[in-house]
């Protein structure tokens, strides 16, 4: 077999340009995701069924349908009747950040719960709100415990975004496509795209241990 | 300073308390004993409204906390609490853990709150402690900064639910000692333990609660040498 690394260097410039679009992509959707997720997370745990009946419908859809067909309805559906013509990298945010956020609900929901009941107790018996103590004990100790799981879903993400493709958003996936039509070959353009979304993850994975041990080493229960 | 009027309290078909009624008066130290399960722990929580109450009434300093238009944070900072498995925040420092209340909830300015965390600390011995982080304590060191903790909200009462309990027996004694020192300051206080020999020297009251009921109450040496009821009799046999 021979491997054409001309095609390689050729494409190189779109390559890395689609890389900047996956990673600032991945990146808003993510963020964005962190908001909506912490509000949906805090619906889910009202004490009463209807305030947390939307939230549920919420993550029930977004987890249980695939976030292709999401972003089809999304591109072709939602998004043009606010904007036109509609464009996919608004699109593509928009599907990450919605689909994002009820992945990260429940992380959320599973890291505020395994906080100990004591905990709110002992802030509430001092007089502080709800509020108070969520914002002042509950959720200081809960970030830590999500910041690995969060890490997943971020990795999880960036991978997903390479469905932006199929809106034809320039991102890394994008131009691995547009290559392979180009040259009619499937080796070159594929697996140069696989290696870099490969570094992408594995930096972040070194990312979110470095950050765990940081935290781990600043104080503990 | 605390008037409980014929108080319930359920957990679903399980009733916890079935009428109980008991006047405090400031200054006074009562101390509650009784079998496991007979509800003197949700007695003592529902004096801070820690359980919902499902009949009676709760009056704490004049304040009926039963009373729908009563803001319960705020009867909560006159009433501290200390829990047995102490509950610390373990993401703050000791001083911090001690100041947070203060700062937060009395809108005390941040210098005048650690200053007077630290005379508290002293007072539980454990200033040197102020910049460790909860981990690094021993059991009757973190009770001891949990009593601070409360302290720092200058509460009227404090209440104690078995803070001896989940201790190693030779931490016991220090906690214990913290406790004395502040009867003797003049605290009113509700304590829920199973330190008989505490309750003998430092109550001015003991309850014995049995099944929901307060069963018999009286000065420490009347109740524990000369016990009226049966199951006073049968509990005290077994502790003693």
């Amino acid at each position: 077999m021979d491997f054409r690394f001309d095609i390689v260097t050729d494409y190189m410039p779109f390559f890395l340009r689609g890389m900047g679009i996956t990673i600032g992509v991945s990146l808003a959707g993510v963020l964005i995701g962190l908001v909506l997720g912490l509000l949906i997370a805090l619906g889910k745990m009202s004490s009463s069924r209807w305030v947390q009946l939307p939230f549920n419908i919420y993550i029930n859809i977004f987890r249980g349908t695939p976030m292709l067909v999401q972003l089809l309805i999304i591109h072709f559906g939602v998004v043009p009747l606010f904007m036109s013509p509609s464009n996919p990298l608004v699109s593509l945010v928009i599907g990450l950040s919605l689909n994002s956020a009820a992945y990260i609900a429940e992380i959320f929901r599973a890291g505020i719960q395994s906080i100990d009941k004591g905990q709110m107790e002992a802030a509430r018996s001092l007089g502080m709100t709800r509020t108070q103590a969520m914002k002042l004990v509950i959720l200081p100790q809960a970030v830590k415990r999500v910041i690995p799981p969060l890490g997943n879903e971020f990795i999880v993400l960036l991978k997903e975004s390479s469905l932006g493709s199929v809106l034809a958003a320039p991102e890394l996936m994008y131009w691995g496509r547009a290559a392979a039509g180009q040259y009619i070959r499937v080796w070159e353009p594929y697996i140069t795209v696989a290696l870099i979304y490969l570094v992408l993850t594995l930096s972040l994975t070194y990312l979110m241990n470095y950050v765990e041990r940081r935290l781990s080493t600043s104080d503990q229960r | 300073m605390i008037n409980v009027k014929n108080l319930k309290k359920s957990f679903g078909d399980n009733e916890v308390l079935k009428d109980i009624s008991l006047d405090v008066s400031p200054q006074e130290v009562v101390v509650v004993i009784g079998p496991s399960g007979s509800g003197k722990s949700t007695f003592i929580r529902c004096l801070n409204m820690l359980e919902t109450i499902n009949g009676g009434h709760i009056v704490i300093d004049g304040k009926d906390l039963t009373n729908k238009k009563t803001n319960i944070n705020e009867i909560r900072t006159d009433v501290g609490m200390v829990f047995q498995h102490f509950n610390l925040f373990p993401h703050k420092t000791i001083l911090e853990n001690v100041t947070l209340a203060p700062i937060n909830v009395r809108g005390m300015k941040k210098a005048e709150a650690e200053e007077k965390a630290r005379i508290l600390l002293a007072k539980v011995g454990l200033a040197e402690k102020a910049a460790a982080y909860p981990e690094s304590l021993s059991g009757g060191q973190k009770q001891r900064v949990a009593i601070a903790r409360a302290l720092a909200m200058e509460p009227k009462v404090m209440l104690f639910d078995e803070p001896t309990s989940a201790l190693d027996p030779e931490m016991v004694g220090e906690v214990l000692e913290v406790m004395k020192q502040l009867a003797k300051d003049g605290m009113t206080m509700i304590v829920v333990t199973h330190e008989m020999g505490f309750a003998r020297e430092v109550g001015d009251r003991v309850i014995f609660m049995d099944n929901g009921y307060i069963v018999e109450q009286n000065e420490p040496k009347a109740l524990f040498d000369a016990p009226q009821h049966e199951r006073t009799k049968a509990f005290l046999s077994k502790v003693l």
